[in-house]
């Protein structure tokens, strides 16, 4: 077994993809014709991104992510070098800040959003 | 999905109207008994028989919460629109939530439709669906459609289980304000739409997915089996492990909230 996709139920896919390119800069590898499915190039591990209204068609059902109520127990990790100037940028781009940029007693320094979406991710720098 | 024989059931974009969900036939080969399973919509509905050549009559039926046995024989037809949930207003006004289980049939369902001509000869179903559209646009230009359509989709997304309250809070609505425009518009309070959701996705857990019954009342959210026994006698009028044979199950999908405002 393998982890091959994150993938996570939006309302707007395509509205999605180009918050993460811009609030994120990841980069889009597939937008299905029917905008109602992405992947970013996040390497062997796809972030992908689903329309809503395949649950139903899945017989699934879940509790949609909301900027409104409170995140769910999960997040995305996104890693690099700058974490100061990736919060900073998420920003800008209209993440929700949740904690700013913070030294970890083990080196590494953490700062976490919110998506569009209303989905929790953590910037952090590598571990040493 | 294997379907009943006869029955077809053709899903409409919603970007191609707001009110109605699905445009459907059924044409009966042999005599029995349909059963029709509540889905809390309204229909409107062209009954014939194209074997006779009786002149249709018209059959508008009201949010159901209750199974109905519709007796049908060889050539029996039905033509109907089903309304989008948010639309049961569209066809009965402000009485929407007392037509719950019921339905009018012939002269008295005319009166409630007063656009639509009906033909005195047979037609084909084609002209019948078009006669049905032309007299439901009518109506739509004088009805104000009520913004339930994110309270709807969060009811699907979520299989039902949202309780009301969170519901409530979620769209920033008291739940006395949510439970006044769901009857107003759906016909139903949001807590028996949300068990006919849950309802029918057990029943697709069960029927297409083939999970074990615990296994379906856990991921449905009834709180047991014997619950979700209850759910089934009360809007199905059967037990899950003995669901009848030739279920009709429609596709009942979320409308989108971008899109049917």
């Amino acid at each position: 077994m393998k982890l091959g996709y994150t993938i996570i139920y939006v309302a707007d896919v395509p509205q999605t993809v180009t918050f993460y390119e811009t609030a994120f800069g990841l980069t889009c590898r597939f937008l299905h014709d029917s905008q109602t499915y992405a992947e970013m190039e996040t390497g062997a591990t796809a972030l992908a991104f689903a329309a809503l209204d395949a649950i139903e068609l899945n017989g699934l059902a879940v509790t949609p992510n909301s900027a409104k109520s409170l995140a769910a127990a999960w997040e995305i990790c996104l890693v690099t070098e700058d974490v100061a100037a990736a919060y900073q940028t998420a920003l800008n781009a209209g993440c929700t800040p949740v904690v700013p940029p913070t030294e970890k007693p083990w080196g590494q320094t953490v700062a976490y959003v919110r998506d569009l979406n209303g989905c929790l991710v953590e910037l952090a720098t590598p571990i040493a | 999905m294997p379907l009943p024989a006869g029955y077809h059931d053709r899903q409409l974009s919603p970007r191609l109207t707001r009110s109605v969900e699905a445009f459907w036939t059924h044409r009966a080969t042999r005599s029995g008994t349909s059963l029709v399973l509540p889905d809390g919509r309204c229909d409107i509905i062209l009954r014939y028989n194209d074997l006779d050549n009786t002149s249709p009559h018209l059959v508008l039926t009201g949010p159901a919460t209750r199974a109905f046995s519709v007796p049908e024989n060889p050539g029996d037809c039905w033509l109907g629109l089903r309304l989008r949930p948010s639309y049961g207003h569209l066809l009965w006004g402000e009485r929407v939530a007392q037509m719950q289980d019921k339905t009018l049939r012939g002269a008295e369902a005319q009166v409630v439709l007063p656009a639509l001509t009906l033909p005195s000869s047979p037609q084909s179903p084609r002209q019948l669906a078009r006669l049905l559209q032309q007299a439901l646009r009518q109506h739509l230009n004088e009805t104000k459609p009520q913004p339930l359509t994110e309270a709807l989709d969060l009811q699907h997304l979520t299989g039902g289980r949202m309780p009301v309250a969170d519901l409530a809070d979620h769209l920033a609505l008291s739940p006395r304000q949510l439970q006044r425009r769901f009857l107003n518009a759906v016909g139903l309070s949001p807590k028996i739409y949300a068990q006919l959701i849950q309802f029918h996705r057990a029943l697709r857990l069960i029927r297409d997915a083939g999970l074990p019954l615990s296994a379906a009342a856990f991921e449905a959210g009834y709180n047991d089996q014997s619950h979700m026994t209850r759910a089934f006698k009360r809007f199905g009028g059967f037990t899950p492990a003995d669901l009848p044979p030739n279920l009709t199950l429609p596709q009942l999908h979320v409308a989108i909230s971008d899109i049917d405002v």
